[in-house]
């Protein structure tokens, strides 16, 4: 039996069984968009919905709009409330994380909840609004008992209370930090401020520095960050699903998506990916990176890591995922192709004109720290022709005290730089500068005027050394550090051919990935329209629709016409 | 390989155009100058004309046959054999025209740069990075095409303008170059120069929006004819037609001669870092086409196994010629007329029969 497998493998195919996972295209998605887009329009257009004086139909209401059953975080709290001795129904509905526990129970359940009775002031005293006597008759105009204004004057000790009977308005207060109260028989709730998430406790972002956008960081606790994306999303169409994974460390992962923008493929892809992992531990978001992306040979990045909450927001509201991982202060963003880990988000607060011009320099950048050392070599060794006679003078005079062959020479200047990379990144931070210092400046200056090295060299290196230092993803930029080292061999073997070929193959092996169903080298080749390509970032006020790729439910971003004052 | 897409107006465009380019930048121009001298131009213009008429009547004929491509209809019209036949010859004329292209190429580059290398040490290394690549689905190289293309088209259009001051407009006189007979009558095998076009054949069933075909047949043919036009008056206007015929890879020695000031002066090598990149994406666009077509035939559920049989075919066949001079008879002498057989003749003549057929049978219903 094992002889009749043995060469039944070696001479028939059995096709291996492949992962395929592909997002609709956006024309097929096209009529989709339109039809949700239209039912997004008529939902806006529509009044702001009321309350209804059943409590229990509010209570639907409210698990429908905010998907309480997979909603995480959002939290509906059922009591019995105590006025005059007579009960009613009521619930609290407040986002957790966003509202401060103690003033919760403190100053909202426990009033309302207790049964009053050192309470002295019952709302008798007031009942009485006039009273007049005319022959031994007491007339008295008294007032009927209104169970709201009672419990806004009477039970809640709260110094900013506001009843409403709109859904829109309590929602945006839940979304912001307060909790919303709905008695039954009511056809108002109350919006009471207990706002307790934390501001600038969170740390300064360090790896993703802005000038103009927020200075907030993602934290360890996945409940902070979680508030945090509220906020900034402050939309109940905000899902955030909780995941727990690791037999042993069950880490809670909050998988997080616009109900009405994110494409279902996609999060029912990621809930998949991460339902299905049989690990043990799960310790940091890094890990889980790993571990839900498809594997490449090539080492790039599909996830975006960021660890800035404004930028998770913006890419959830651009139909993304984001997924939290406890313990770690980074979200994970994906789908992410391969513009996205050379886009930073200062690119939104900037102009246009400047944040194009950034990105060209970071497209540039990583040209550089991929190719410079590999055109070098391949310049001096086999091309020479291409450089001007001067240049050409002056690089052989400096190489001319060089005992080693360029590729040693190049190798040596590389792997020292990286070396001295490393280190600087163990040191403790106080010397980090100075290793830098030592390494970069003494070292290079002491190897050319040792003759190890020449001068031209040292600049070759320390441009591609800048150039992927201007990448703005860590992973990315570990990428072509490393792919660097394999265009010098090829450089050194056969110059621009090996250089040529090797391009072809590394473009050919991007060009077939994917990220989530996304091609990874879009937009810029598989352009459909230059308008919306993405090649180019358009004006803020131009960015009327999400990114085609992403088949989003609703791929309008804004009205064509968003600066509206411009047209009086 | 199994994880195919649809592919878009645009990125269609842009690969059969990538396969025309390869054309373009390795030996075309000097085929057509050799061919009709200074009358070159007219003849291009001629022939464009031509091309175009044909393809419109490819896009007539192929309407009534949505989303099916030449094998498909091939098999309608002769059954399985027939559509064996077919893609046969196809795969033939694919895979022994870029075979020798990739030979001509490979010893272009070892008289200009690696005089001491073996033209096979660079006809394994295309090959080699043919073998990775033909693991990678159909996707990847058509994405590929479509980055590369944009930058090609710039080293063309370089090419031209760098030269203007090298330019002599008296060259394109006489204008019929050797008599209106050649030009017109003898010129009309120029038109295996848009060869490349019959990629389209194959192309329906790839489309996203197979209505389109016409568009992209147009506007492949129309961008193919600008293109040879300006590489051919690059050498034309540059060079004696005499000088041109011998040059090795006419292009090339243009790019040698465009400076921008004392420090831009040489930088034709970047060119051919530009042109490598892009020969090898027609390597790769006909070794998948190949497979597919071969696929297709034998109605192989995966093309897994047959991924390497035709980058090891390319390599054998591009070994055959004794040297450089059989290697430029075959594809002047020989493979110019196999595209206008293959690439024209047989396409229309089994989609012009398909028609008749259909019509017989809609007449007979």
């Amino acid at each position: 039996m094992e002889i009749k497998n043995f060469l039944k493998n070696i001479f028939t195919y059995t096709p291996q069984p492949t992962y395929d996972f592909s997002l609709p295209d956006n024309n097929t998605n096209q009529t989709n968009a339109d039809v949700s887009s239209k039912a997004e329009n008529t939902e806006t257009n529509q009044k702001s919905q009321t309350l209804y004086t059943s409590l229990s139909v509010n209570l639907d209401y409210i698990k429908s709009k905010y998907n309480l059953l997979i909603n995480s975080d959002i939290i509906t709290r059922e009591f019995i409330l105590n006025v005059k001795g007579k009960q009613y129904k009521a619930f609290l509905l407040y986002i957790d994380g966003m509202v401060d526990s103690q003033l919760l129970n403190d100053f909202v359940l426990q009033p309302l909840m207790m049964r009053n009775k050192n309470n002295l002031y019952d709302g008798e005293q007031n009942r009485v609004i006039s009273e007049a006597i005319s022959n031994n008759i007491t007339v008295r105009k008294v007032k009927k008992f209104n169970l709201a204004d009672y419990l806004e004057s009477c039970l809640i000790p709260q110094n900013n209370i506001k009843q409403s009977n709109s859904f829109e308005d309590l929602f945006s207060g839940v979304n912001s930090g307060n909790c919303a109260l709905f008695v039954d028989t009511l056809d108002i709730a109350f919006d009471i401020d207990i706002k307790g998430f934390k501001q600038r406790g969170v740390e300064k972002p360090e790896n993703e520095i802005v000038i103009k956008g927020p200075h907030e960081a993602f934290a360890e606790n996945i409940r902070t960050n979680t508030s945090l994306l509220r906020r900034f999303t402050n939309n109940e169409n905000l899902v955030i699903e909780n995941i727990d994974v690791g037999k042993l460390t069950k880490t809670k992962c909050a998988v997080c998506y616009m109900k009405n923008i994110a494409n279902n493929d996609l999060v029912a892809e990621t809930k998949y990916r991460i339902n299905n992992l049989d690990i043990e531990t799960l310790l940091s978001s890094g890990q889980l990176e790993q571990l839900i992306s498809d594997n490449n040979s090539l080492g790039l990045p599909k996830v975006l890591s960021t660890e800035r909450p404004d930028n998770a927001a913006y890419h959830l509201l651009d139909g993304r995922i984001v997924i939290l991982v406890n313990g770690s202060p980074n979200a994970l963003i994906l789908p992410a192709i391969l513009i996205d880990f050379l886009t930073s988000p200062e690119d939104r607060n900037l102009k246009t004109i400047f944040s194009n011009f950034l990105r060209s320099l970071r497209i540039l950048a990583s040209f550089f720290a991929l190719l410079l050392p590999g055109l070098y070599v391949s310049v001096t060794s086999f091309h020479i022709e291409i450089l001007p006679t001067e240049l050409l003078y002056s690089i052989l005079s400096a190489r001319e005290g060089v005992p080693f062959p360029i590729i040693f020479e190049i190798l040596i200047m590389e792997i020292s730089f990286e070396i001295i990379r490393e280190a600087s990144l163990r040191v403790p931070s106080a010397i980090g500068t100075t290793i830098g210092i030592v390494g970069g400046l003494v070292v290079g200056q002491a190897a050319v005027s040792a003759g190890v090295v020449s001068p031209i060299l040292v600049i070759i290196v320390a441009i591609t050394a800048l150039s992927s230092f201007a990448i703005p993803d860590y992973s990315f930029s570990f990428h072509l550090r490393v792919f660097r080292f394999l265009f010098i061999l090829l450089g050194y073997m056969s110059g621009f051919l090996g250089i040529g070929i090797g391009l072809f193959v590394y473009l050919s092996l991007i060009c077939d990935m994917d990220s989530f169903g996304v091609s990874y080298s879009l937009p810029y080749s598989n352009m459909e329209n230059l308008k919306t390509s993405g090649i180019i970032l358009p004006p803020i006020w131009q960015n009327e629709i999400r990114a085609p790729y992403l088949a989003t439910k609703n791929n309008k971003k804004q009205e064509k016409y968003s600066m509206k004052w411009k047209l009086k | 390989m199994e994880k195919n897409r649809k592919i878009n107006t645009i990125s269609a465009i842009m690969l059969t155009l990538s396969i025309v380019v390869s054309y373009i930048t390795s030996s075309i121009p000097r085929t057509l100058i050799n061919e009709t001298k200074s009358s070159t131009l007219l003849n291009i213009i001629y022939t464009t004309a031509i091309v175009l008429f044909i393809i419109l009547l490819f896009c007539k004929l192929i309407k009534k046959f949505p989303g099916l491509d030449l094998l498909d209809i091939s098999e309608y019209l002769g059954g399985n054999f027939f559509k064996n036949i077919v893609g046969g010859l196809f795969i033939f004329y694919f895979i022994s025209s870029s075979s020798i292209m990739l030979r001509n190429f490979c010893e272009g580059l070892v008289v200009i740069y690696y005089p001491l290398t073996s033209y096979i040490v660079i006809i394994a290394m295309f090959i080699i990075s043919l073998v990775l690549v033909n693991r990678l689905s159909f996707n990847s190289t058509i994405n590929t095409s479509a980055i590369i293309f944009p930058i090609v088209i710039i080293s063309i259009i370089l090419l031209f303008f760098g030269n203007l001051h090298n330019f002599s407009f008296r060259r394109m006189y006489p204008i019929l170059g050797d008599g209106w007979y050649n030009t017109f009558v003898l010129g009309l095998k120029n038109i295996g120069a848009f060869g490349g076009i019959c990629y389209l054949y194959f192309l329906p069933p790839m489309l996203k929006q197979p209505e389109k075909l016409k568009k992209i047949a147009v506007i492949s043919v129309i961008t193919t004819g600008i293109f040879i036009a300006i590489c051919v008056a690059t050498l034309l206007f540059m060079f004696s037609f005499f000088i041109t015929a011998d040059e090795i890879m006419p292009l090339f020695s243009a790019a040698r001669y465009i400076e921008f000031g004392a420090f831009f002066q040489r930088f034709e090598s970047i060119f051919l870092l530009i042109w490598i990149i892009s020969f090898c994406c027609y390597l790769s666009i006909t070794c998948k086409f190949s497979t597919h077509i071969f696929a297709k035939m034998l109605n192989l559920s995966s093309m897994k196994p047959v991924l390497n049989i035709f980058a090891i075919l390319i390599f054998a066949i591009s070994l055959l010629p004794k040297n450089y001079a059989s290697s430029i008879f075959f594809e002047t002498g020989v493979y110019r007329y196999l595209r206008i057989a293959i690439g024209f003749i047989l396409g229309m003549m089994v989609l012009l029969l398909a028609n008749l057929k259909k019509r017989k049978v809609g007449d007979n219903n």
